[in-house]
């Protein structure tokens, strides 16, 4: 290593203590203050911190970062291998220099990151590994739109060489078509199962007209969004080939969408040479990250947390909540803050028409009543509550109480129920 | 009766829950046993096929998606769409609709693209000069009744002779974030800066584009029977509280 200079030593020392202090007295900021800390003092820190590292793995895209993260995880710990990831979904520069603080010495680093902070990531890291998981609308007020990430992305990724290798969904048809016009590596993942199309196109996609020339790309079938086996019938785009499909591995945990994370962490796993028997093993010691599937007992009844903060991620929880064999009220949690986007537009784009039976509904948080409008028009009548402790005595015995917030509301309900928001 | 609802674009202008409009409409008709067929206007439709449409609905669209359509909609839907608001047919136009419904909009890189012409008006990008708008609205319509919405746009646009001022922003930038004034109407046409859903918290537009609609197709004035509005109405409260 070479010789670090005093002001990287000093923010080197100041992150650390930031962080040992939040530990110690519980603050809660350890995921962001030491990074942000250290970033004050010596902005070139995480290309300090980073350049010695031979193994960075960074995890991108819409829906699915923090599950595929916590994936890739499992697999490499399971080889005996020393990682270190961002497990609390801090996922920009201050996030991601904390995690590289609180252990200095792992061998892997696996990063969930932003997708408008990928770009000034890139600047600063050259990634062994990067995994593009899927691109849809998701808090406009924040990201903009889906085609300025995309072009962004394409820029930025556009410097990476074939030491990096980019690991992308091909069912995505932006994606795919970043991957052909990227010089670096690229490995392709997708699912190869007709049963699980949908009867019909829903609502929320994002990419329907092709990326190359513009005209409306057609579909044999589509999982969810935008994401199935397309085709442009104008133009020589054409889908990539995968190197691994839904025939290769299965998901530990219910969901359509935590196939997709399965595939590209087994992809992720056999490029780095673990084998398919290992990767197999590994995942059954899977367990959901914190509000990700997540299963809690709270008063001797069990809740499932699904983060829900898109259209497309909503729709696909609600499509999970009707495909389980666990029944009960579902509580559905609007709020408004920045990280849930100050726009809740979206939740038009939910196709809560489709969920009409479920047994009861309820719904809270800072925009409860816009909820409960959305919901009358699919002519649903929630009950608005203000606590998540109320819903508990609507849940039978041998029910589940299945919980849909966005993410300030996922903090705010982990922290009323187990009391704590994140780990 | 019956109503069919035009809807421009709906794969291609529909960036936020733009939707929400179309549900909104077609329910409180529904509830009010008044049939709602909704009809796709896309680069297929016919001249002969919008003319039966008794009100029309624009979204907003992404700049390539607007890209796509922005020459069909301006030649081949352009006239007939202008012929029908003359003759007083409903229209609620969203988001970046002020860009595309005047004379021309003006990009930040300062290329000119010319607009339906339908509303008189001209929108501008000052590029990185000014700010994008970003926020939750409250406007205050002639009658004193107010709206609420959520605005999400780069351009600012100013208002010709032709049309008039659709509310006076109280509380967000509006058009131009100079003249104090939100969206515009012409004839019985609405455009508005409020992005995607702006009707299921303002269920009084929504009965006033329903009752226009009637009146023009049934040629007479058709009483609306009043629907319970509690819920869409604290909601539209709730932003009040919390946004002045």
């Amino acid at each position: 290593m070479r010789v670090m200079n005093l002001r990287t030593r000093l923010a080197i020392i100041f992150g650390k203590l930031v962080s040992i202090l939040s530990k110690t007295f519980a603050l809660g900021a350890g995921a962001t203050w030491p990074g942000e800390i250290a970033l004050r003092i010596q902005p070139r820190i995480l290309r300090i911190l980073s350049e010695n590292v031979k193994h960075t793995i960074l995890v991108a895209g819409t829906n699915g970062k923090t599950t595929t993260v916590k994936m890739i995880e499992t697999i490499l710990a399971h080889q005996g291998w020393m990682v270190t990831h961002n497990a609390s979904g801090a996922n920009l520069d201050n996030g991601i220099v904390s995690a590289f603080l609180k252990k200095m010495k792992s061998t892997y680093y696996i990063f969930e990151v932003d997708e408008a902070t990928l770009p000034n990531i890139l600047k600063d890291l050259t990634p062994e590994i990067i995994v593009l998981t899927n691109l849809f609308r998701d808090q406009l007020d924040r990201y903009g739109e889906v085609d300025t990430i995309a072009e962004k992305w394409l820029v930025a990724l556009a410097g990476l060489d074939r030491q990096t290798t980019v690991i992308i969904n091909a069912d995505d048809p932006h994606l795919a078509f970043i991957g052909s016009k990227l010089a670096a590596k690229v490995k392709y993942f997708g699912l190869e199962d007709p049963s699980l199309f949908l009867p019909k196109m829903q609502h929320a996609t994002d990419t329907i007209y092709c990326p190359n020339c513009g005209v409306r790309l057609t579909f044999a079938g589509v999982y969810f969004s935008h994401l199935g086996k397309w085709a442009c019938g104008n133009c020589s785009f054409v889908p990539p080939k995968e190197d691994v499909t839904s025939h290769d591995f299965t998901s530990p945990i219910e969901g359509i969408y935590n196939i997709y994370n399965t595939l590209a962490s087994a992809l992720v796993a056999q490029t780095l040479g673990i084998n398919n028997s290992d990767i197999r093993d590994a995942l059954t010691h899977f367990t959901p990250a914190f509000g990700r599937m997540e299963t809690i007992v709270v008063q001797g009844k069990r809740i499932k947390i699904l983060l829900s903060k898109n259209p497309t991620g909503f729709n696909e929880s609600l499509r999970t909540v009707a495909a389980s064999a666990d029944k009960g009220p579902i509580l559905l949690v609007l709020n408004d803050r920045i990280p849930d986007g100050r726009d809740v537009s979206w939740i038009w784009d939910v196709d809560f028409e489709h969920y009409r039976n479920f047994r009861n509904y309820f719904v809270s948080g800072e925009r409860a009543l816009d909820m409960a409008v959305r919901l009358k028009y699919a002519e649903i009548h929630p009950t608005i509550i203000h606590a998540v402790t109320e819903v508990l005595s609507h849940v039978e015995k041998n029910e589940v109480l299945w919980i849909l917030p966005t993410y300030s509301a996922m903090l705010d309900v982990r922290k009323q129920l187990i009391g704590r928001k994140i780990l | 009766m019956k109503l069919t609802i035009g809807w421009l674009y709906p794969e291609l202008m529909s960036t936020y829950g733009d939707r929400g409009n179309i549900f909104v409409l077609t329910k409180r008709c529904e509830w009010r046993k008044i049939k709602v067929d909704t009809k796709t206007i896309d680069f297929k439709t016919k001249s002969a096929e919008i003319e039966t449409c008794d009100m029309i609905f624009g979204g907003g669209a992404q700049d390539r998606q607007q890209g796509i359509l922005v020459n069909d909609l301006r030649e081949k839907k352009g006239p007939v769409l202008k012929k029908m608001f003359d003759r007083g047919i409903p229209g609620l136009f969203v988001c970046g609709a002020p860009q595309l419904l005047g004379h021309y909009y003006m990009t930040g890189e300062g290329k000119k693209l010319e607009g339906l012409g339908i509303f008189d008006m001209v929108s501008k990008h000052f590029g990185k000069s000014k700010p994008r708008c970003i926020g939750n609205t409250i406007g205050k319509l002639p009658d004193g009744k107010t709206i609420v919405g959520f605005e999400n746009h780069g351009g600012r646009t100013y208002l010709g002779k032709g049309v008039k001022p659709f509310a006076k922003i109280i509380k967000g930038c509006g058009n131009n974030g100079e003249d104090g004034t939100e969206g515009a109407v012409y004839k019985n046409c609405i455009a508005t800066y409020s992005h995607g859903p702006f009707l299921p918290k303002n269920p009084h537009i929504a009965d006033w584009l329903i009752a226009k609609a009637l009146e023009i197709k049934y040629k007479k004035k058709i009483p609306l029977k009043p629907l319970d509005d509690t819920l869409e109405w604290q909601a539209h409260e709730a932003v009040l509280r919390r946004f002045t």
